[in-house]
């Protein structure tokens, strides 16, 4: 062998390049987060009654509040009495009929440059819009993006912006948990019957008084849900048990829930939306139904749109644009209808002249709130729609809702100071709202902000009660300038209310639901300069150690590190896809196997098979079979899992199958409790920290059955005992692996075995490394752990072996032109993707397995319970592959006298370290690239955040145990 | 020990004589028996393995490398007997990579390695028999000596890189465009011969 020419010393070299990467990686990171992720707080205060917007509503103010509210795309009809919420969800409609926005389906077709099928066939709303003197009106309502279905649910009930925190449950559909509208009207007394989409119920799990939900996730069932609200609804408009119907229709149905199953209704419907449109006609004959009766005033509002290829939940026009439809069954005052006026109006099909008015989504809560006269949801940040407040006028009784000393006024003027009192109260909801957030908030709003809302709300304020003594000026004998002057006096009041909302709203907009690109983009640029640094830093690594060798080659272009490329592209462009991110554990598998099957080829061919290649591919096949069962537990849980395989191996019901559960874990932890402690009485440490890792394990593991035992059904335990064993005994069990952990690294500072060579101390380093923490990550992971650890254990045994082989084989008597095998590196990255998904972990936030950080502990603290969570999260798939990195290089040296060489060994082992952040690394980038690309994409929520969210915690979390791990070994 | 010496013009007869096998099979099966792949991929696998054993092990145990040694009845069971084993290991190969496992699958995937069987060990198996050193060169692709080794390995590297594509983890496809899992994609292997 030759003697190192090299003379420097690579520790003070190396360190800062891997502080250097992870600095870059969380400049990068917290770059793009600040663009990308937005973040809002749900707060959980709520109105309460003496915030009531307007008095409540008198017998006869009931009785003109009779209105059915059909809205188009998830229609809500309510009625005071009686209010009926109509949803007809064209965000669900073929995508055939995909370039419409839902306003296409209610407003005419000559408000458009081109008439599509699925136009005009709402005829009813139309005749009803464009009806002299009418009651009725047509409005383009704004949605805020992200536009998902549930997103607007919660938006149109709470009045606030859907945000990551939100939508990041888009398809898990939790109950709200902020004020809204349903809870407002429940808390006051209103009966609300549902019918229709189950979404509801997961919105609003106890808020009904009654509720007919259907499934709604059947991609090729336009019709159960339609057909089911239709037995209902005709007979509960005839009855008098509720106070506000909704009615949720799908029947338009593009399933738009889950992206992924778009292609499919494609080949169904085909391209002539004739489904759609069978619908459409259906609908308007339900409507026309009504309006015969003419019992109710409606509203139909669409919920959001979708674009020309059927997706929604970004924030194009063509997607946030959708259409309400309001009906009063009383005509405002002729004076009033001039606020109407303002309208876009144009000639419908008929030539009859139709008014179409504007409302932001955000406004939809607090106008039904006041139409009501319920108090707004506490995170309302709307306002009161003037238009649709002025459509109910008709039905208001003045006499009680004018000030005590002026009892007459015109019509308008009475409008207008009941509007202006409205959004009086409007407008210090709003302020509440936003003193509190900033208040309670981790990210409130900035100072600036505040202080600029404040200025604007106290502005608003300045006047009013000037305002209010105008306002009683008037009366019939009041001259008509005094009026005018009234008039224009709380036309600017109106106007400094509205301003101030209309600034609130936008500042709340630029905080909560835009991209910052340009952070974005440097976020990713960073990234990308980050890989270029690390590939030149392990080329560099790479030229160190052949010029140590005095070996002479062009490092790089082995075939080892093209296949290991190619497989890292794979798999990062892999991320791309939203299906390929729901199977990345599968596709790792493969690839896994794939680089088994290359390892068994290359044995073949060199005629030296052994054993360890056929034994990696069968713990492929039985890591597939485990990650299939832990992408079943996404719908079942761990017991389904338990249960499943159980079902497989032909194992039932009963006593047998719970003595399987309990048994096979115990025997797993004896029989790698068994094989620690031979491991660990192989290691040469001194005799203490020896003594020590040896008794600490043995009680650990006694510590882990006693755990299991006391939340055994098939033994019965004392409570005295069964509180130790749930409680205590995992507390134990962290305190004795931090002990060990500490006595390692105080071994290592002390450095008390200089006897020893390079790679044994590396060897006796990092097995108590792995002791102190793989106890804590057993018990963490329940009763699957020690059967994990057994194929942790043997998936990175046969990787070693395959890689002591590789590079025993590349040159007789030298280490070859490779530092180290970069297909084994890979290996042991995509293993450890693998345990991810073995151990029933996935890439979002319900994949989290909550009940692991609790293990030891009843009450919740964020940081302890944050630390046990992110040591389940992370430790099968991080902390044990990172940290158990040095086997890799140690055990190839093991043998041989070249364990002496010192520098070479580190080298390699930095060469280690640099391949496998480098692959994290570039899965990363992709991972934010997708991210980038895909920001408006209606998953984005729901899939590629998270899983954007636990890659850069991933990556992070990989460079900093690297760096600890250099820190440690070196 | 007498070797069986063939031209490039010969080798490419013989191969397109397999591949006219390959053909013939798949128009049998779509014109005249009316077999979809993915409808009925037992049968379809069945008729072409009927259809193509015969031709792939009488033609590649007529090229066998030992022709004073071997007769060509040798190298026809030498040929059977590949059949199954290399069968057993394609199935292997192909579960570790995803095939679904199960009794309702283990026809298709028999059939499925039987056939995979006959493009990449059979052929081999006529040709070389036992012989180490053969295997290891046609393993090792880049030490191949004349138009038989190019005979054998090609079309056995083509089957084996279509096979992975085909067993390429498919979310969308596998589960709701019917398809019977991941094993069944024996149309791109065939592409390849």
């Amino acid at each position: 062998m030759a003697e190192g020419s090299f003379e420097k010393k690579p520790r003070p070299i190396l360190r800062p390049i891997f502080f250097l990467l992870l600095g870059l990686h969380a400049l990068a990171v917290f770059l793009f987060t600040r663009g990308f992720l937005l973040t809002r707080t749900e707060l959980s205060s709520y109105s309460h009654c003496h915030d009531l917007p307007s008095p409540n509503p008198s017998p006869l103010l009931l009785l003109l509040l009779l209105l059915p509210l059909l809205v188009l795309h998830e229609i809500e009809i309510g009625i005071e009495i009686e209010i009926l919420l109509l949803l007809l969800d064209a965000g669900r409609a073929p995508p055939s009929i995909a370039s419409s926005s839902s306003f296409d389906f209610v407003a005419p077709s000559t408000f458009f440059e081109e008439k599509k099928p699925w136009m005009d066939k709402l005829r009813v709303l139309h005749k009803l819009a464009s009806d002299e003197g009418s009651s009725a009106r047509i409005f383009k309502a704004i949605a805020d993006p992200p536009t998902t279905s549930l997103q607007r649910l919660k938006g149109l009930t709470t009045g606030g912006l859907p945000t990551f925190i939100d939508v990041g449950n888009s398809f898990g559909a939790p109950a709200i948990i902020e004020d809204n509208l349903i809870h407002q009207l429940v808390k006051n007394g209103k009966r609300v019957l549902m019918m229709g989409d189950d979404t509801w119920m997961q919105l609003f799990p106890e808020h009904f008084e009654e509720s007919h939900p259907y499934p709604s996730f059947n991609v090729k069932d336009l019709d159960t849900v339609d057909n089911g609200i239709l037995e209902h609804l005709l007979p509960s408009l005839y009855k008098d048990d509720w106070d506000v119907l909704i009615a949720h229709f799908l029947g338009v149905i593009e399933p738009m829930k889950n992206r992924i199953v778009q292609p499919i209704s494609r080949h169904i419907f085909g391209v002539d939306s004739t489904p759609m449109i069978k619908k459409l006609e259906q609908y308007n004959s339900i409507l026309e139904t009504w309006w015969s009766s003419r019992e109710h005033l409606s509203y139909c509002d669409g919920d959001h749109g979708q674009t020309l290829n059927g997706d929604h939940g970004g924030g194009t026009a063509e997607e946030v644009e959708t259409s309400l439809f309001a009906w009063s069954m009383r005509s405002p005052p002729s004076s009033i209808s001039s606020v109407l006026e303002e309208n876009m109006c144009k000639l419908n099909l008929d030539g009859e002249k139709l008014c179409v008015g504007t409302m932001q989504q955000l406004d939809f809560a607090v106008t039904m709130a006041a139409l009501l006269g319920v108090p707004f949801p506490f995170g309302s940040i709307g306002r009161v729609n003037p238009e649709l407040y002025a459509l109910s006028a008709g039905t208001w009784d003045r006499q009680r809702t004018d000030a005590e000393n002026c009892k007459l006024q015109s019509d308008l003027e009475a409008w207008m100071q009941n509007y202006a009192n409205v959004l009086c109260i409007n407008c210090w909801q709003v302020k509440r709202y936003i003193d509190l957030y900033s208040a309670t908030s981790i990210i409130g709003f900035s100072a600036d902000d505040l202080h600029f809302v404040t200025d604007l709300y106290e502005r608003a304020l300045a006047n009013c009660s000037s305002n209010t003594k105008a306002s009683c000026l008037f009366g019939t004998g009041v001259p008509k300038e005094i009026q005018d002057y009234s008039v224009s006096v709380l036309q600017s009041q109106i106007d400094a209310y509205s301003h101030f909302l209309e600034s609130v709203a936008k500042l709340a907009r630029s905080a909560w639901t835009e991209f910052d690109l340009l952070l974005m983009g440097i976020g990713l640029g960073i990234l990308l300069l980050s890989i270029i640094i690390h590939i030149l830093a392990a080329t560099w690594v790479h030229i160190l150690f052949q010029s140590y060798l005095k070996e002479q080659g062009i490092p790089g272009l082995s075939y080892r590190y093209f296949l290991a490329f190619l497989l890292v592209a794979i798999r990062a462009a892999s991320f791309l896809s939203n299906s390929y991110i729901l199977a990345e554990g599968r596709v790792a598998n493969f690839l896994l196997g794939t680089t088994g099957i290359m390892n068994l080829w290359r044995s073949v061919e060199k005629g030296d098979l052994k054993k360890d290649e056929f034994a990696f591919l069968l713990l492929n096949v039985i890591i597939r079979f485990g990650i299939g069962f832990g992408l079943s537990k996404q719908t079942g849980g761990s017991s389904y899992l338990v249960s499943d395989s159980l079902k497989f191996v032909g194992i039932n019901e009963g006593h047998l199958r719970w003595l399987v559960l309990e048994i096979f874990p115990i025997v797993f932890l004896s029989l790698l409790f068994v094989f620690l402690l031979k491991c660990i009485a192989h290691v040469d440490m001194s005799r203490y920290m020896k003594y020590f890792t040896i008794m600490g394990t043995v009680l650990s593991y006694v510590l882990i059955a006693t755990h299991w035992a006391s939340e055994s059904i098939l033994i019965f335990i004392s409570p005295a005992f069964q509180g130790i064993g749930r409680n205590l005994a995992p507390r134990l069990v962290y305190a004795i692996g931090f002990g060990i952990l500490g006595l390692s690294v105080l071994s290592r500072i002390l450095d008390m075995k200089e006897r020893m060579t390079v790679s044994e101390r590396l060897t006796n380093s990092t097995v108590p490394m792995l002791s102190a923490w793989s106890p804590t990550i057993l018990i963490l992971l329940g009763k699957q752990g020690p059967f994990v650890a057994f194929v942790c254990i043997a998936g990175a045994w046969c990787i070693i072996s395959s890689s002591k082989k590789f590079l025993s084989g590349t040159k007789s008597g030298t280490l070859g032109g490779l530092a180290v095998d970069p297909i084994s590196v890979t290996q042991w990255s995509l293993l450890a993707v693998c345990l991810f998904y073995l151990t029933g972990h996935w890439c979002t936030f319900d994949g989290l397995r909550y009940g692991a950080a609790f293990i030891g502990f009843d009450h919740f603290n964020i940081i302890r319970q944050g630390i046990l969570l992110s040591i389940d999260t992370f430790g099968v798939s991080h902390i044990l592959p990172i940290l158990g990195l040095p086997f890799i290089v140690a055990l190839q040296y093991h043998d041989s006298k070249k364990g002496e060489l010192k520098d070479a060994i580190l080298l390699n082992l930095s060469q280690v370290f640099l391949i496998y952040g480098l692959i994290t690394a570039i899965t990363t980038t992709f991972t934010v690239l997708c991210a980038t690309i895909q920001r408006r994409h209606l998953m984005v929520w729901g899939l590629f955040a998270p899983k954007y969210v636990f890659d850069a915690i991933g990556l992070l979390v990989t460079d900093a145990l690297i760096c600890l791990a250099v820190l440690y070994y070196y | 020990m007498g070797t069986a010496r063939i031209g490039a013009a010969a080798a490419s007869a013989l191969h397109l004589l397999c591949a006219l096998g390959v053909a013939a099979a798949y128009f049998l099966a779509q014109r005249v028996c009316l077999l979809d792949l993915v409808a009925h991929t037992a049968q379809t696998l069945r008729l072409f393995l009927v259809i193509e054993a015969p031709i792939t092990i009488g033609v590649y145990s007529w090229l066998r490398r030992d022709t004073h040694g071997c007769s060509v009845w040798k190298a026809i069971g030498r040929g059977l007997l590949a059949l199954p084993i290399g069968a057993a290991i394609n199935a292997f190969g192909a579960i570790v990579l995803g095939a679904p496992v199960g009794v309702k699958y283990w026809t298709v995937t028999a059939y499925w390695s039987l056939l995979m069987s006959l493009f990449t060990f059979v052929p081999a198996a006529c040709a070389f028999g036992p012989s180490r050193m053969d295997w290891q060169r046609i393993l090792s692709f880049s030490k191949l000596l004349d138009a038989v080794d190019y005979m054998i390995s090609v079309p056995a590297y083509g089957a084996i890189i279509g096979a992975w594509i085909g067993a390429w983890p498919m979310p969308l496809a596998g589960k709701d465009l019917g398809r019977n899992g991941q094993s069944v994609s024996p149309m791109v292997q065939l592409l390849d011969i």
